[in-house]
């Protein structure tokens, strides 16, 4: 009986003896846009994994079992903040039952901290403008100024963590931000013929990425997102797309195409699927081939046509 | 693009709907199965889903045929579901099953796939607004087949759904009738819900003909009531939508459940006065 006890609690231990053994710093992010930045300054150090998958709306992800498992291993958890999370991750924390990781604990880090967050709204915010984010636009990581800030919270915070590696994260870091850059270069000047060009996006998802890019975003399909447009909307935007001689219409790819194709199809203007996080195709694998999937159906879409 | 290009499909395509809905409507009242088309929608996105994880397009021919094959099985547990004698389990119960089941396999197929997972829901809500004409005239000259369909059928559908003990007194193949009827109906709601979404075409298919309901029992005026009431609730809305800048497809559900209540009120008041009048006439023929 004492042996098979024993036999079960080495058992139930083996995994914890070899983790210490690696030391590994366990990080879960809610998006998998943090899980790559984590990974390119962590590298062998950390283990990212994210909640999240990058072609979930990230507003509403359904908890799964492995979510709480995953957070109550965790040694760090990063979040977009804002709010993004606010539908499902705050009870997954709770039944975590791990202290490091509540809000304001060694092991909580809010990224959005210090990044230029756009549409800070201004006076009261109520359920009737529908959702909005009363701390402002939480899709700033489409920004590659942001990712850096990012970048930078995450490997502080690892500094903090695992002082032992302190230079191993920093060096990292240098490197990260070197690439990010050198490719950032690349993605200006491939947008630049398109300075202020018009579009249309579905939801509110791109203010970051349209200041960076210089687009000039002059509607949304979804006024108030998650409300059907109203027909008086509908026709505004329809006709705003053919008087401006818009070309792209921007969509999420986690929203329905048919009132953006319908608008495409009354327009000559072409629906772009463009997307907001990490993950969203298999070929968009880390932070950089976000951007330079995102700007190459863009490119492709504005270059086409009339100049 | 002016105002009517945009409102006119969206106005054509609720009465379309109207036209094979409210028909249909007295049906579904009649058998007492109300959340039926709840139930074949539910199947039929799941058909949807799972032909999208086998990697078709979403809204490609394939996609179609998925769903249609899983409504007809749809149709084959209902139809061999009646409310069973024995155990009186009544078919509502089965309906929900159905639909609960359904949906639930959807999430967890969905989970499964790599992309546009809220489509899912967007194909239970539907935005009137974006119908086209090439899309309304399909959805017509398919209606209009069902509609032959059920005309040529109509003495066993409709004695079925009436007379049920009559039906099984002649000795009919009651479940074999059930089967087509319920077939018949998937075809229709399977087209109407990508149009209209789940709300609005439950709305069509059971307010006009519960409204009906309140004036008549025979078959001829309850359609005229339900075809008469549908297509002007139907221009309502799409006008107060306009006038008030809601949504479209909800703003019909609205101002049907407003029509329904006015309606019934009406009646309500009139059949006071026919009352109060007929107890005169009583007092005043005890009178002499």
């Amino acid at each position: 009986m004492k042996k098979t006890a024993l036999l079960f609690l080495a058992l139930l231990f083996a995994p914890a003896a070899a983790g210490l053994a690696q030391a590994k710093v366990r990080i879960v992010s809610t998006l998998q846009d943090f899980a790559s930045i984590s990974q390119s300054i962590g590298g062998d150090l950390i283990e990212a994994d994210a909640l999240a998958k990058g072609y979930q709306d990230p507003h509403f992800v359904d908890a799964k079992p492995s979510f709480i498992l995953k957070l109550s291993r965790a040694d760090l958890l990063i979040v977009a903040g804002l709010e993004l999370e606010i539908g499902y991750l705050p009870p997954l924390i709770d039944q975590s039952r791990n202290a490091k990781i509540h809000p304001g604990g060694p092991g909580y880090l809010d990224v959005s901290v210090g990044c230029d967050i756009l549409e800070r709204p201004t006076g009261q915010v109520t359920r009737a403008m529908g959702d909005v984010h009363p701390y402002g636009n939480p899709h700033y990581w489409t920004d590659p100024n942001n990712g850096r800030i990012i970048a930078r919270s995450i490997a502080a915070r690892l500094i903090q963590l695992d002082p032992a590696n302190r230079a191993a994260y920093e060096k990292n870091l240098a490197a990260f931000e070197a690439k990010l850059g050198e490719k950032d270069k690349e993605w200006l000047a491939k947008m630049a013929p398109y300075a202020n060009a018009k579009v249309v996006t579905f939801h509110r998802s791109w203010p970051n990425f349209a200041k960076h890019f210089k687009l000039d975003v002059v509607g949304e399909i979804e006024p108030k997102p998650g409300i059907p447009p109203s027909p008086t909307h509908t026709l505004e935007i329809i006709n705003l797309i053919a008087s401006d001689k818009i070309k792209v219409i921007m969509v999420e790819p986690y929203f329905d195409l048919k009132t953006p194709k319908y608008m495409a199809g009354k327009t000559g203007a072409a629906v772009v699927v463009t997307y907001p996080s990490v993950g969203g195709l298999p070929e968009i694998k880390d932070y950089f081939d976000l951007f330079d999937y995102d700007i190459g159906a863009l490119v492709k879409a504005l270059g086409g046509g009339n100049p | 693009m002016s105002l009517t290009e945009l409102l006119l499909p969206a106005f054509v395509a609720s009465l379309i709907l109207t036209g094979i809905h409210a028909y249909l409507g007295v049906h579904v009242v009649e058998r007492g199965v109300i959340f039926v088309d709840l139930s074949l929608a539910q199947i039929a996105a799941l058909g949807t889903t799972v032909a999208y994880l086998m990697g078709h397009d979403l809204h490609s021919g394939m996609a179609y045929f998925y769903s249609l094959g899983f409504t007809f099985l749809g149709a084959a547990v209902f139809a061999f579901s009646r409310v069973h004698r024995k155990t009186r389990i009544p078919q509502e119960a089965v309906i929900g099953i159905v639909y609960a089941v359904s949906a639930a396999v959807a999430i967890l197929v969905m989970s499964k796939a790599t992309q546009e997972t809220e489509h899912l829901k967007e194909m239970l809500v539907g935005n009137i607004l974006s119908v086209t004409w090439p899309e309304l005239f399909k959805t017509a000259v398919l209606y209009s087949l069902v509609g032959v369909f059920h005309y040529v059928l109509r003495d066993r559908f409709l004695l079925i759904s009436m007379n049920e003990a009559e039906a099984e007194r002649r000795g009919w193949n009651i479940r074999f009738w059930d089967f087509l009827f319920y077939v018949s109906f998937g075809f229709v709601v399977t087209s109407s819900v990508a149009i209209a979404g789940v709300l609005l075409v439950f709305c069509f298919l059971i307010v006009p003909s519960v409204t009906a309901m309140l004036f008549s029992a025979r078959l001829g005026p309850r359609l005229a009531i339900g075809w008469s009431m549908g297509a002007l609730v139907s221009a309502g809305g799409v006008a107060l939508s306009y006038a008030l800048d809601l949504p479209t497809g909800a703003t019909i559900v609205a101002t049907f459940g407003g029509a329904l209540l006015i309606v019934a009120g009406l009646r309500r008041a009139l059949w006071r006065q026919g009352t109060s009048a007929l107890s005169m006439d009583a007092r005043s023929g005890r009178l002499p």
